[in-house]
């Protein structure tokens, strides 16, 4: 049997395969569907200072291949996601490895966000700093508009706290500028890529689909662009890269870590199939003994040219 | 609970409506009056989400689907035939709470909500009275099946080609009466009608129980799309969202935010 942990940074995983923030909710959901501590890691929806509404519905649009969303980061805010049972401890309990998507409107409270976590971090493996929500006006994306402020961003994290961070990039922008400026900032690793801002309107009506008017596009259709961004990023820094994007079966997950990637997770897809993510580490534990592969880091950025 | 179901039967009821049976012995047995499915559309390769149908009936291990064509994925849901497998998620969301002993159910639904209220019909030993409000003859559903319950069917149309002409709300004074208040609302329909029900409620002082939803994607909590504004004492505006799939589809209207 190969061994499917992987080392990421300053972070070893039992297995390559996670969930993307916000399609698995804090956790504990699908908890009737497969164990979340058979994951890698379990990625948990965005969590700021305080709670928050998020935006108005609709939040949601289908569209060919794919789906736009616009939630606005609706959550708990941290004091409760550190304290109620629906989140952090009933995963503790069941021994999840856990990674807290982190955001803020301002660099204060993405600072705050994460020295309150830094104070209780039995059981968080790692911090995901979200520069890169399309959904939201103040905070998410705006920090991902130029690399020295995304910059100021990780370095207030990373000041904040010792937990490893994860820098999550917006694949608008050049790729490998952005990866090589969170890198430089103290980033442990990076993941890509987040939702493709988008748009999608009603001919009879004229009206936008979604009540937000854009949101960001996450489904099948958008592996292509994940791929490259990983391709690109990989060829820029040194720290691992965690892909997604379209990923629904293992065949997707293995081409992003043939891309550069040394670890994946899956979003949308959980949707449709509740049981893709488990079935992404069984199926991608079969591929590599097809290929007499030990471990999953002899496939990682092998794209032959 | 996610299970790959074959068809059984699939018949039109009428040029809008179909009715589609599937073999579902897990789902039917942990069924509850008000809950939903959430289907997997066979054949619907270039979209990605399921879709969410309200349980109709689910006696003797078959699930009974009730739906309206809408749009891409129940036009395509239309072309099913039996035999053919579909991966079912289920039974998802609160049901409806039994009334206490004495009062006798209400149910108020509009159009194909109806399918939504049927299992309490056929479920609970306590028969009541169905109020169904349609916008024309042709959206008047499964009052036979009402009927063979035991049920007191009356109906609203907005033309007036079925029963009393006009909105189904019209008719809540007369059940009221008729039960001597002794009665507790269950409301499935348009959300326009469910928040006039839901106030109508909190005047007569009748306890009430309301479906409420939105687009869903996950159908289990994880994505927040299909959220529904509710009471809250801890959020300084007195509301919060609330995702309709899993803290609901069944809510009390006495914790519904009317606005």
């Amino acid at each position: 049997m190969p061994d499917l942990s992987v080392k990421l940074g300053p972070l070893t995983l039992k297995n390559p395969v996670m969930t993307a923030s916000g399609t698995f909710g804090y956790g504990m959901e699908y908890e009737g569907f497969f164990p979340p501590e058979d994951l890698g890691a379990v990625v948990v929806k965005g969590v700021t200072t305080r709670q928050v509404h998020g935006n108005p519905t609709p939040r949601v649009a289908e569209v060919v291949s794919g789906m736009l969303n616009a939630i606005g980061l609706q959550g708990p805010g941290v004091d409760k996601f550190l304290h109620d049972d629906h989140y952090l401890p009933g995963l503790r309990k069941r021994g999840a490895t856990v990674i807290v998507n982190i955001w803020g409107r301002s660099l204060d409270e993405y600072r705050e966000t994460a020295e309150k976590l830094e104070a209780e971090s039995d059981g968080i493996a790692a911090l995901e700093i979200n520069v890169s929500c399309p959904n939201v006006k103040e905070g998410g994306i705006s920090f991902s508009a130029d690399p020295q402020k995304m910059a100021g961003v990780i370095s207030a994290v990373r000041n904040a706290t010792k937990i490893p961070i994860i820098t999550k990039l917006s694949p608008n922008g050049a790729i490998p500028v952005f990866a090589k400026a969170a890198e430089d900032a103290g980033s442990d690793m990076l993941s890509m890529i987040n939702t493709i801002p988008a748009m999608a309107i009603d001919i009879e009506t004229h009206r936008p689909k979604l009540a937000n008017v854009t949101g960001g596009l996450s489904g099948p259709c958008v592996k292509p662009v994940g791929i490259k961004a990983v391709y690109d990023a990989a060829k820029a820094v040194k720290i691992p890269i965690i892909g997604m994007g379209g990923i629904e079966t293992w065949r997707d997950a293995a081409e992003y870590l043939i891309a550069g990637a040394s670890a994946v997770a899956v979003g949308t897809a959980t949707f449709t199939n509740p049981m893709a993510p488990i079935e992404v580490v069984r199926g991608l534990e079969q591929w590599l003994e097809r290929l007499g592969a030990k471990s999953v880091s002899e496939v990682i950025g092998t794209v032959n040219l | 609970m996610i299970s790959d179901c074959k068809i059984i039967s699939h018949e039109v009821i009428s040029r809008d409506y179909r009715k589609i049976r599937f073999h579902a012995p897990e789902i039917c047995r942990a069924a509850k009056p008000g809950q939903f499915v959430h289907v997997q559309i066979p054949s619907l390769s270039d979209r990605i989400l399921r879709r969410p149908f309200s349980i109709c009936d689910m006696e003797d291990d078959v699930l009974t689907i009730v739906y309206k064509i809408v749009g891409v994925g129940t036009a395509r849901l239309a072309d099913a035939v039996p035999g053919m497998m579909c991966s079912i998620m289920g039974p998802l969301g609160t049901f409806f709470p039994e009334p206490e002993d004495g009062k006798i159910p209400v149910l108020i639904d509009g159009g194909y909500g109806a399918a939504a209220t049927l299992p309490i019909a056929r479920r609970w030993k306590q028969k009541g009275i169905l109020l169904l409000g349609a916008r024309t003859q042709d959206d008047v559903l499964l009052t036979e099946e009402y009927k063979a319950c035991g049920y007191d069917v009356r109906v609203a149309t907005q033309d007036g080609s079925v029963g009393t002409k006009g909105l189904v709300t019209e008719l809540i004074p007369g059940a009221i009466a008729d039960t001597n208040g002794k009665c507790v609302f269950y409301s499935c329909g348009p959300n326009g009608m469910l928040m006039a029900v839901g106030k109508l409620s909190l005047e007569q002082n009748v306890e009430c129980y309301l479906t409420l939803d939105h687009q869903m994607c996950c159908g289990v909590g994880a994505c927040f799309a299909c959220v529904v504004k509710v009471k809250s004492d801890s959020s300084p505006d007195g509301w919060r969202y609330s995702r309709s799939c899993c803290e609901g589809p069944v809510y009390p209207a006495k914790e519904v935010w009317y606005a």
